[in-house]
């Protein structure tokens, strides 16, 4: 493995400083399961127990001081991610409770009130459960038409075949995974943007597997959404944001009633607050958005060599897995983030059971992509996905647990 | 290291009892665990007495759902309905709780499953799709 902190043009990184930035990396186990869910720096930590501790209150409704911190803490987040993402403004981005909840906040909100029966729906073929159930849910709903953009042979999209199937009017929405969850290449996504919106149709991005690993613009993306969770980047979990185009949000229908979405409640009617309020009924995850600010602006202080590191290890994973005999790595190359795989004759869960007897901690199963597991015609892989506090001598360490598994097994 | 895949289940999970082929539409019962994606069909075959005179699986699954399979196989061979129903409650009371005694034999190896939460389902799967045979059947002959 020597040579892989060596990568040519990205100069060097040490892994070792940023590791003692987590405290649970002192434990033994290599976290290779950073696409489920990132560990969290001592940053993000701090932060959360900050606002606890000091500005605690519930925000935009209370005139005490602490109210008046706790909103100043939880806008200031939002601004935060509105800076991450290119927003045009912050009240372009609503907090939500994640990818999932974002999706289904658009898909329900203002899809289903645009679709109809002979409309389709685009999703690709190799989207997350969360970003298929919601458009397969609304187009049955609606009477609508679910289409799938296909995979290429080699994983990516089928950009060609969405062109063709592209019909104007009829086309209403399409959603896209910016990075595959499972194949861990970035999707031609700033293609797919482009074609639907000429089409006259909108676009929702699922950035969840993109944010930690690939520069944010959501202007550049061309997208009309764009939603990720926080937990995949470093922040806290139950905490995300959805983005959308400022006049969009004014069309989406909150799909959550209560507190705090108001302007106005009669006995049988009601008004809305402004965007994005409405769309955040309730007490809001104040300690997550500011957790999730601190994780974006502790990301933003790693350097172009970490992300150049992490890609190394993902790419230098999937090249020695690839050469393993048995093994059989998904995807048709681009690994940034992330290698799934499979071991012939031996059960993704037995691989990674045996891997988490020796200390590294990978996924297995299918990955919430059951349409594209069949396509790649296994019931579930294995999967390692890296950060940059991995280190090449956790990638060694896979591939000595991959042959372990064979000695066990065959 | 690797107190779960002992010998004793490797042996099975290597070469299952009863591993066949139970095409989609002909079995008996299915059972599919969602959080993973594991499946098995089973099908089985009776005595004129009303004893199992077989069990056969079609497993897409871990080795410890495979072998799990495989012990239910010649455990189970020559009980009544009836009696394979109490087993079925009998190895739901012991895996991953109290564990198996001495007469449940290689069913020994599931104990101590309990240190590993997440497998517990696997080695139960094939009993999932016992007793939903078991009750679909009751059903057509009550």
């Amino acid at each position: 493995m020597s040579g892989l902190e060596q990568t040519p043009g990205h100069g060097t990184f040490d892994p070792g400083a940023l590791r003692r930035q987590f405290a649970i990396l002192g434990r033994e186990e290599a976290w290779l399961d950073n696409a489920a869910t990132t560990q969290r720096p001592e940053a993000v930590l701090r932060a959360m127990d900050g606002f606890y501790r000091r500005h605690n209150a519930n925000t935009r409704r209370s005139v005490h001081r602490l109210g008046a911190e706790a909103t100043a803490a939880f806008e200031g987040a939002r601004a935060t991610v509105a800076a991450f993402l290119g927003a045009a403004s912050p009240d372009e981005v609503v907090f939500t409770s994640g990818t999932t909840a974002g999706i289904n906040l658009v898909a329900s909100g203002l899809a289903r009130w645009e679709i109809g029966p002979g409309d389709e729906v685009w999703i690709t073929g190799l989207e997350h459960h969360s970003n298929w159930l919601p458009w397969q849910q609304v187009a049955q709903l609606m009477g609508a038409t679910l289409k799938v953009i296909p995979l290429t042979p080699d994983g990516g999209l089928d950009v060609e075949a969405f062109r063709r199937g592209l019909a104007a009017h009829r086309t209403k929405w399409v959603a896209v995974a910016w990075v595959s969850n499972v194949l861990g290449t970035e999707t031609a996504v700033r293609e797919v943007c482009a074609a639907a919106r000429a089409a006259g149709a909108r676009v929702l991005v699922d950035g969840a597997q993109g944010v930690a690993h690939l520069p944010v613009d959501v202007q550049a993306l061309g997208c009309d959404f764009f939603a990720f969770s926080g937990h995949k980047m470093y922040g806290p979990m139950g905490i995300g944001a959805l983005w959308g185009r400022r006049h969009l949000l004014e069309q989406m229908q909150p799909s959550v009633f209560g507190g705090e979405m108001v302007a106005r409640v009669e006995e049988r009617t009601a008004t809305w607050a402004e965007v994005p309020y409405r769309f955040e009924a309730g007490t809001p995850n104040a300690p997550g958005a500011v957790g999730l600010g601190a994780a974006i602006e502790w990301l933003q202080t790693l350097p172009a060599a970490a992300h150049a590191h992490e890609a190394a290890l993902a790419l230098a994973a999937a090249e020695k897995l690839k050469q393993l005999p048995g093994v059989t790595v998904w995807g048709g190359g681009g690994w940034r983030s992330l290698v799934s795989f499979s071991v012939e004759g031996i059960h993704p869960h037995d691989v990674a059971q045996v891997l988490d007897s020796r200390g590294l901690s990978i996924r297995a199963g299918h990955l919430c992509a059951q349409p594209l597991m069949r396509r790649l015609g296994v019931g579930a892989v294995a999967r390692a996905s890296f950060a940059p506090y991995n280190t090449p001598d956790e990638v060694q360490r896979l591939l000595n647990g991959v042959r372990a598994a064979q000695q066990v097994f065959t | 290291m690797m107190e779960l895949y002992q010998e004793r289940l490797l042996t099975h999970a290597k070469h299952p009892q009863g591993a066949g082929i139970v095409p989609r539409g002909t079995e008996d019962a299915e059972a599919i665990h969602p959080g993973c994606g594991d499946e098995i069909r089973v099908k089985l075959a009776w005595t004129s007495e009303g004893t199992l005179e077989a069990l056969t699986h079609e497993m897409h699954g871990c080795a410890v759902s495979v072998a799990g399979a495989s012990m239910a196989v010649d455990f189970l061979k020559g009980k009544t309905r009836k009696e394979i129903v109490a087993t079925s409650s009998a190895f739901a009371a012991r895996l991953g709780k109290t564990g198996f005694e001495e007469e449940w034999g290689d069913f020994r190896a599931f104990n101590g499953i309990e240190r590993y939460p997440a497998r517990i389902h696997c080695a139960g799967l094939v009993w999932k799709a016992l007793e939903q045979a078991l009750a679909q059947e009751s059903e057509h002959h009550p």
